[in-house]
């Protein structure tokens, strides 16, 4: 019945604007003109909304900058974050006045220069100084970017020197969930693959291997010591899936054959952080960022920042794989 | 006079109509599938839309449309991903490679470098056969067992690969791996033609800098889809071999449910490699044609010829090689070669210079115009302000260390969107009101386009926009619902807002649909020259004749942008502000905007 | 630069001059999408390589015969388009349809070739293969693939070389049907030196 109704009432507002049309086409021929012509005043007044729509725009932008710039990310809580967030700030200072003149130009001469019937427009065919100029002075502003850019990239994937005093974690993927493994005493992670699954041996470790007596394994959250280096490798059981740590500004995917891996330094404890957020429910979060099925937009797991002194207290806690 | 003068009035409707060879006829077929399959698209993302902005609400309009694929009018998680993916597969290769590529290289190539026709009318018609073959499959995909392709539109395997993973990869993602192959051979096809009738087949007298700013971005865009398409091919057959035959080129080490797959040796990255191999070029596939329609419509409805004709086509011969080294930069949290990644942020940014200087050329050509804003020429401006807002977002994507933390957030979706996706689609959209009268030889309303554009463009900006600012604040995309992490509970309005923009987006369209419909049946007559344009195609009748020119097809003797040109008195050369590319030139006169 | 005018559009002039003008850069550019259809393959075997479990694998005996045989068919069929050129047709014929037939034997030597593979303990699928493995069958059968289409243009060719329709002048058809080929043979070729050596 709904059905009927909504096809009835499209067809009434089809069959209107048809004779709307009709009509408005019958005036113009009446007045001697075809209506598809556009007058001078029509195309004054579509540069006009032109001026309005960039008013309105640059209000838009600054209006959500107003009402949501409160709600990204807080300061980074890794050492490598404050570069990455450096480097971003750069290029918005870049972005956001090119972004600004560019269409303050574009909509200012599309107003000024709307149709008139007295005016000639200017044969202006090319000028090779004009195009010489904005082919330079983006390239300069690339470079700069570009030199910037690079210098962080290289010091965020250099992986941490095995002799430097850093925690080593594993964190395995699979449909839908993490589980983080700790080296253990030795510092080193126990062979693991695929074929070893087995029963409560969800991660498939190889039981015979010694390095692997004293890992340990968490699920739901895990921690991290602050001020030492942190030495993630990933491992999927199934699908590709991306390990996303937003607040360290930190992304791996997570590939299944394949060992990825990223390290940062974490520099704000949960508890600092709930203080600099305001928000005493604040916590970190490792969640999946490559679409891996259906459940793909709730796999997630927390992270706790704690000092060294705790940290180390709460993996003295954690059963090793031996015991389980 | 021979028996064969008037050969076309004596083909049958099968002919005239459905097999033909007529490249305006095909222009027409691509142009109507091409929009069917757009409005599926769309009609798809305000379905999603609303699981995103309402989750977990009931909607009588989900229940009614999606039937299985929902219960008590929410849909299923899995569903969900199943629209996306086909959401993105349709309007990135049905309807703004297809649709905008097979529309206007068919309609325009043919008609503004004069010639009868296509190099091989048969080979087209092959090529929208072929296409509409593969539409066909692709909405049948949508019905079968399990669901359609569910893996996103970038099919990425293991997921694709098992249909263990989630149930579109199953026999959904089979018929769009066959319906992407179909619709690869379609292209290659069609860009076999584009590429010989611009090389062998123009006019006399049309050489290749009088060639159209049109006819460059079509030749090259046609050059990208040959070189870039067999490597889709190519991967694809691997991951059919991987899925069908039990070969291991991408799967290795995988264990799901509940046994180890026999599967070793392969690798996922390989996959994307190859995908983006052609991915990445895919976009100046979609933004080139666009960015060549555009420059035409800018300079003939500005009464101006085009600023840096040469520089226009150096940039966009830069764009196109450049296109072809920089798919690394989708790759930068695969665990790539930091080398690697040091290279494809360089060739990437370097993108940028001849993408700045096609905005500045627009912007210059605007200067001193005399603008007459047709819905066309609104569209253009507006493609103008999408391809500046979303291309400078790509500065921040395309620098591997910022690229870290918004990889695969919603900044990206909002970035591809709008410089990918409105850029493309106001390209396309703009050059169906140019053209509209060479096409159906009847006009459309102007004031219905001019409340087309408007609300198009706010609701655009409306729904891309803020999607910036959920990247930012961390939030994946891909996602059924944001409502499992406390984190971005306080994000719930950002989410509404867009869901409010895209439901306005879609009934916006419903106006251009009704334009478009009407006008093409009792829109009113089309003059010969309605935007009084220089190029050749002004120059055939409203009325389509197979083969375009009664007798001689026309001579070239300039570059189609001389408007507004003035004579030493100041006066108009011919009396009007435009010399079409039919006149020859007087003494002493220099051709291709010299002063 | 044309400048048929519309009378004469559906008729057979004006048909065959569009024809001469453009079928030549259709099969060039043609040409150009399946090397980077093949470069794409070829690529992904680069890439799979630093696999760890990646084996190097011997070429089989039979893809040396099946080298000479396709680089002779490619000597035959020039020699075929040469003697049309001179109008020694018979001459012709027989060296296309010899083409033919090395054409054939390639495809036999392929098939023979496959299993020695399979004999040696090399597979294509399953749990057994490797991608070495697979790599060797899927460029192999895909460059097979692509011979088919020769083989049927060859058949055209031979048919119509029959029926006596070339003559001096009238060799297009047999100038494409030759230029893929020769395509053909150099694919081959490359990938024949790719697998022993790279591979």
């Amino acid at each position: 019945m709904i059905a009927l109704v909504a096809i009835v009432a499209v067809l009434l507002v089809i069959a209107t604007a048809v004779q709307i049309l009709k009509i408005a086409e019958l005036r113009a021929t009446e007045s001697g003109k075809e209506i598809y012509e556009i007058s001078a005043k029509q195309s004054k007044a579509q540069a006009l909304l032109l001026m309005v729509f960039l008013v309105a725009y640059f209000g838009f932008f600054a209006w959500q900058v107003w009402k949501w710039g409160g709600l990204m990310l807080p300061v980074s809580a890794s050492e490598h974050g404050v570069g990455v967030d450096e480097l971003m700030n750069i290029t918005l200072w870049f972005i956001i006045p090119v972004f600004i003149i560019t269409h303050i130009f574009l909509f200012w001469f599309s107003y000024k220069y709307s149709f008139s019937e007295t005016r000639k427009a200017l044969f202006f065919s090319h000028s090779n100084k004009l195009e010489m100029f904005w082919t330079i002075i983006p390239s300069i502003a690339l470079t700069v970017l570009i030199l910037v850019g690079l210098s962080n990239w290289n010091k965020i994937m250099t992986p941490v020197a095995s002799e430097q005093e850093h925690i080593l974690i594993e964190v395995y993927g699979q449909q839908f969930s993490w589980t983080a493994r700790y080296a253990g005493k030795d510092g080193k992670l126990g062979r693991a693959s695929v074929e070893y699954i087995e029963g409560v041996n969800a991660l498939g470790i190889d039981i015979s291997d010694e390095n692997a007596k004293d890992d340990k394994i968490v699920k739901g959250e895990f921690h991290l010591p602050k001020g030492v280096p942190v030495q993630f490798v990933f491992r999927s059981q199934d699908v590709m899936h991306s390990a996303y740590m937003p607040h360290f500004r930190a992304q791996m995917n997570v590939v299944p054959g394949l060992k990825t891996q990223f390290n940062f330094i974490p520099t704000i404890t949960s508890e600092e952080m709930k203080k600099i957020t305001n928000n005493e429910n604040f916590e970190y979060i490792l969640l999946c960022n490559k679409i891996c099925g259906a459940a793909h937009y709730n796999m997630q797991m927390d992270i706790v920042v704690e000092s060294k002194e705790d940290f180390e207290k709460w993996l003295a806690e954690q059963k090793e794989f031996s015991a389980e | 006079m021979s028996a064969h003068q008037h050969p076309h009035e004596e083909q049958d409707f099968l002919f005239k109509y459905v097999f033909s060879q007529d490249h305006k006829m095909i222009s027409k077929q691509f142009l109507i599938t091409g929009f069917i399959m757009g409005f599926i698209g769309l009609s798809m993302s305000t379905l999603f839309r609303l699981q995103l902005g309402f989750p977990g609400e009931s909607f009588w309009i989900i229940d009614f449309l999606l039937g299985s694929w929902a219960e008590n009018g929410v849909m299923l998680p899995d569903k969900y991903l199943a629209l996306v993916t086909m959401h993105g597969t349709i309007m990135v290769f049905f309807l703004l490679t297809a649709g905008l590529s097979g529309t206007f290289s068919n309609l325009l190539i043919p008609l503004q470098i004069g010639a009868r026709d296509m190099a091989s009318g048969f080979l087209n018609m092959l090529s929208y056969w072929f296409f509409f073959v593969s539409s066909v499959i692709m909405l049948i995909s949508l019905g079968v067992e399990g669901g359609a392709a569910s893996a996103g539109w970038t099919i990425y395997p293991p997921l694709s690969a098992l249909p263990q993973a989630i149930p579109g990869s199953g026999l959904g993602m089979t018929l769009w791996l066959v319906a992407m192959a179909i619709f690869i051979a379609s292209s290659l096809l069609g860009s076999l033609n584009y590429i010989v009738t611009i090389l062998n087949l123009r006019t006399k007298g049309m050489t290749m800098t009088r060639l159209p700013l049109t006819i460059w971005s079509f030749l090259i865009t046609a050059i990208v889809g040959v070189i870039s398409f067999p490597v889709l091919l190519a991967a694809a057959l691997l991951l059919v071999f991987d899925r069908s035959f039990g070969t291991s080129f991408y799967l290795s080490d995988i264990y799901i449910g509940g046994q180890v797959l026999e599967h070793a040796g392969g690798s996922p990255i390989l996959f994307e490699h190859l995908f983006w191999f052609l991915g990445h070029p895919e976009v100046y596939i979609v933004l080139l044609p666009a960015l060549g329609i555009t420059s035409e419509i800018v300079s003939t409805m500005s009464r101006k010829p085009i600023f840096g004709y040469r520089a226009m086509i150096t940039s966009m011969l830069a764009i196109g090689f450049l296109s072809a080294i920089v798919w690394g930069h989708h790759m930068f949290v695969t665990g790539m070669n930091p080398f690697l990644g040091a290279v494809f942020t360089f060739t990437t940014l370097l993108i940028a210079i001849p993408s700045a200087v096609k905005v500045f050329n627009y912007i210059t050509t605007l200067w001193k115009g005399n603008i007459k804003f047709s819905p066309a020429m609104l569209f253009s401006v507006g493609l103008v302000s999408t391809f500046i807002s979303g291309g400078l977002t790509g500065l921040i994507l395309g620098d591997s260390t910022l690229d870290i933390n918004v990889h695969d957030t919603y900044f990206v979706v909002g970035h591809f969107h709008i410089v990918m996706g409105l850029s493309g689609i106001f390209g396309m959209i703009a050059g169906v009101y140019h053209w509209f009268p060479k096409i159906f030889g009847r006009m459309l309303n102007n004031n219905l386009g001019n409340v087309h554009f408007w609300i198009t463009i706010v609701s655009a900006y409306g729904i891309f926009f803020p999607m910036h600012f959920l990247g930012l604040a961390g939030v994946p995309r891909r996602y059924y619902t944001n409502s499992e992490f406390p984190l971005f509970d306080n994000l719930f309005d950002i989410n509404t807002l867009i869901t409010w923009f895209a439901i306005l987006a879609f009934f916006g369209q419903l106006i251009f649909f009704f334009n478009f419909v009407y006008s093409a049946l009792r829109g009113p007559k089309a003059p010969q020259n309605p935007w009084k344009g220089n190029s050749l195609e002004w120059t055939t009748g409203v009325k389509h004749i197979h083969g375009n020119w009664p007798g001689e097809i026309p001579t070239v003797y300039r570059w189609p942008y001389d408007y507004s040109k003035l004579n030493d008195n100041g006066d108009y050369v011919t009396g009007e502000d435009f010399i079409p590319q039919t006149v020859p030139l007087a003494d002493g006169e220099k051709d291709g905007g010299e002063h | 630069m044309t400048t048929i005018s519309l009378d004469n559009l559906d008729n057979i002039k004006y048909k065959t001059e569009i024809r001469q003008k453009t079928a030549k850069p259709l099969l060039w550019i043609g040409l150009m999408s399946i090397v980077m259809f093949f470069a794409g393959l070829t690529s992904a075997l680069i890439v799979s390589k630093s696999n760890s479990i990646w084996i190097k694998l011997e070429v089989p005996s039979m893809f040396f015969v099946s080298t000479i045989l396709i680089l002779f068919s490619s000597l035959t069929y020039q020699l075929s388009l040469s003697f049309t050129k001179n109008n020694q047709l018979k001459f012709a014929t027989i060296t296309t349809i010899l083409t033919f037939v090395l054409g054939i034997s390639f495809t036999v030597t392929q098939f023979y070739a496959w299993q020695q593979l399979y004999h040696s303990g090399v597979f294509w699928a399953g749990e057994q293969s490797n991608p070495s493995g697979s790599y060797f069958y899927a460029l192999t059968a895909l460059h097979l693939l692509h011979l088919f289409a020769g083989l049927i243009s060859l058949l055209v060719v031979v048919t119509k070389s029959i029926l006596k329709k070339y003559s001096p002048t009238t060799i297009l058809g047999i100038q494409l049907s030759l230029t893929y080929w020769h395509f053909l043979t150099a694919l081959w070729v490359y990938l024949f030196f790719f697998l022993k050596f790279i591979a």
